[in-house]
């Protein structure tokens, strides 16, 4: 368990440098999926096994689509991102709030020490069959909710993207 | 030794702040969607760490991420819609581009 | 895996504890990959005998006796033929791609039940691992399209994703009308739940009215997402010439039809489980020799499957691509929202004889008018020019 934790840890803190660091675009979005599949793999470490399925099924074969669909659609076939970005005032800001982030979520998980001890609960995983349960026992409400927004997203991603279409006509 | 819930927590830190960089820094909206989509599933990795170190009851934590993964989902989508719309009008996809209020 | 280890555990009494473990996780994967490629050489090799028949030719029939080794001889002529790299491709990338077209294949066979207990890994997800490593095999044709540097090889990458994306979502839902029928995503459960009610071959699913539809709408979606003819216009050689691997040659184009193939033959193995009922079939009940028998219905029903395949390439057109996305979305979407509905109607009605029929009528109905909204206006009699 030590040794897949700090392998995937590795595999996923790298893609997702890759991923925001990479000048073409395209290498981006193939180093953010393997920063899903590192996450997937934590999910599964974690004995979320439906969880794990779904990132896969949900950010690789839908999200890192669409992203790769963005990218050929806004006539960047090359994925070239244009001229290298010059390490000016922005970007040692930019960086110097993340490095803070970083530091303040790393001390406050190291201030409190209940993080640190707490072991993992009994190794059983939760059957789908209890989800789906829950989706319609306990969580009806937020479920019904989360229908509406996904057809509204449907709906609103389709108006935005083909409205210019009809201005021109 | 089992790895102890702090090193998720810091693990999940460390790539929102790298999410957090690449969304200040880099000048690409697609990219800064990338890097939006990094923070998500930090907080998401957080919400599994949780719930298997048995912190909510028994099934809240898959259910929160669950209904995260799914808005994530809706709003890659919108997100890249306006990509696409932006740049239809712009002719470009470089956020510092689009500054002006007018249509 | 647990079957075997259950089977092996007692011999090993005296010997290291990993031993047995160790051997169970072996077989399963030695099995992976030793028998599908092998039914991958000899499909490739029926495929080209049935298609000459088809055609009115004979085939291969010059290595050995029927062309028996002719898939040996593909295999050399493609691992001595020069690997080209075109000088502009993304080289990492493009060398990448045909590794990843391999691996979700192979991974697909992990939960596909062979006989009774005898699953290479008993997923509690069973299904949904299946759905979540396809969509993954469309990223190879991606990559493989955009580094080749090549706007037919890029057509047909972004052909093969819209196409993915367009025919995984009748696929899934078919789907989750057997999961909801089974009530549960294990592939063996599913196949359990089709002996139920003491009905032997009856209670298929495939034999139930929203089974059959289920069935149809699964067939198509494979055969579309593993880009088989008629769904072949990500590499339509009369309008793109190859598609997304115009630019791979030897062992690399190899890789591509192993993946090719291997989730064909794996996604027809998840149809014979899910509708076909997988390896049941008269005398599987026999003590020792029925997990053998067993076996041999499942292998029998995925060459069936395979054949079907075939027989569906070499006589039907390839269909263009408003025809293809609007088939998905007009067609095929409806019904597998329709049939999950049915399955719930299905299910809480009592008298299942009664369920059959009224099922089947709304079935029918829905895809009666389906059709005549999808063609209307789209057939006008052919008038020729010089031939009346």
């Amino acid at each position: 368990m030590d040794y897949a934790f700090w392998t995937i840890s590795g595999i996923t803190v790298l893609g997702a440098l890759l991923a925001v660091t990479l000048r073409n675009l395209v290498h981006c979005v193939l180093s953010l999926i393997l920063f899903f599949l590192g996450i997937a793999a934590h999910y599964f470490l974690l004995r979320a096994d439906f969880i794990g399925a779904v990132q896969i099924l949900i950010y690789i074969g839908a999200v890192a689509v669409l992203i790769l669909f963005a990218i050929m659609l806004t006539r960047n076939v090359t994925g070239e991102a244009g001229p290298q970005e010059v390490v000016g005032v922005k970007w040692w800001i930019g960086s110097l709030c993340a490095a803070l982030t970083a530091g303040l979520i790393s001390f406050a998980v190291r201030a409190d020490s209940v993080a640190e001890t707490l072991s993992p609960g009994p190794k059983a995983t939760v059957a789908v069959a209890d989800i789906g349960k829950g989706f319609v026992g306990n969580w009806i409400v937020p479920f019904e909710a989360m229908a509406v927004l996904l057809t509204a997203a449907l709906i609103g991603a389709v108006v935005i993207a083909l409205e210019e279409v009809r201005n021109r006509r | 030794m089992t790895i102890p819930l702090g090193h998720y927590l810091i693990l999940a830190g460390i790539i929102f702040a790298i999410g957090l960089a690449g969304a200040l820094t880099r000048k690409n909206a697609i990219i800064v969607l990338i890097a939006i989509e990094l923070m998500f599933n930090a907080a998401i990795l957080n919400l599994i760490a949780f719930w298997h170190y048995k912190q909510f009851a028994a099934l809240t934590g898959q259910m929160f991420a669950i209904f995260a993964i799914s808005i994530a989902a809706a709003e890659s989508a919108i997100g890249l819609a306006l990509v696409i719309a932006i740049y239809r009008h712009y002719k470009s996809v470089d956020v510092d581009d689009i500054k002006s209020l007018k249509g | 895996m647990e079957t075997i280890y259950q089977l092996i555990a007692g011999w090993f009494a005296g010997k290291p504890e990993w031993l047995p473990l160790a051997i169970a996780i072996a077989v399963p994967i030695l099995f992976i990959v030793g028998v599908y490629p092998a039914i991958f050489a000899y499909t490739t090799l029926v495929e080209r005998k049935a298609l000459g028949r088809v055609q009115n030719r004979y085939g291969p029939n010059r290595v050995g006796r029927w062309g028996i080794l002719q898939p040996l001889a593909d295999g050399l002529k493609l691992l001595t033929k020069e690997d080209i790299v075109p000088r502009d491709a993304d080289k990492f990338t493009h060398f990448l791609a045909p590794v990843i077209a391999v691996i979700p294949s192979v991974l697909l066979f992990a939960i596909v039940p062979i006989a009774p207990g005898l699953v290479p890994v008993n997923l509690n997800i069973g299904i949904l691992f299946a759905f979540a490593i396809s969509t993954a095999s469309v990223l190879a044709l991606f990559m493989g399209g955009w580094a080749s540097r090549n706007k037919f090889s890029l057509l047909g990458a972004m052909r093969a994703v819209a196409q993915v994306v367009s025919y995984e979502v009748p696929m899934v839902l078919a789907a989750v009308a057997v999961v909801m029928a089974a009530g549960s995503l294990s592939t063996l459960d599913i196949v359990k739940a089709q002996t139920r009610g003491g009905l032997e071959i009856a209670g298929w699913f495939v034999f139930q009215p929203w089974g059959f539809v289920g069935f149809v709408l699964f067939a198509i979606g494979a055969m579309a997402e593993s880009a088989r003819t008629p769904f072949d216009i990500p590499e339509a050689e009369s309008e793109i010439i190859a598609g997304y691997h115009t630019e791979y040659s030897g062992f690399k184009f190899a890789l591509f039809q192993l993946g090719e193939y291997l989730a064909a033959i794996a996604m027809a193995g998840i149809t014979v489980t899910m509708f076909l009922g997988g390896y049941l079939g008269p005398g599987i009940h026999i003590p020792y020799i029925g997990g053998f028998i067993a076996a041999f219905w499942f292998f029998l029903k995925l060459g069936c499957m395979i054949l079907l395949n075939i027989w569906i390439r070499g006589t039907w057109p390839r269909v263009r691509v408003d025809q293809l996305m609007g088939f998905a979305w007009k067609v095929l979407l409806p019904m597998s929202i329709l049939n999950i509905a049915v399955v719930g109607l299905w299910h809480f009605m009592g008298n299942k004889v009664l369920a059959w029929g009224v099922t089947a009528a709304i079935l029918g109905l829905a895809f009666v008018i389906l059709a005549k909204i999808s063609a209307a206006g789209n057939i006008e009699k052919r008038t020729y020019r010089y031939a009346n």
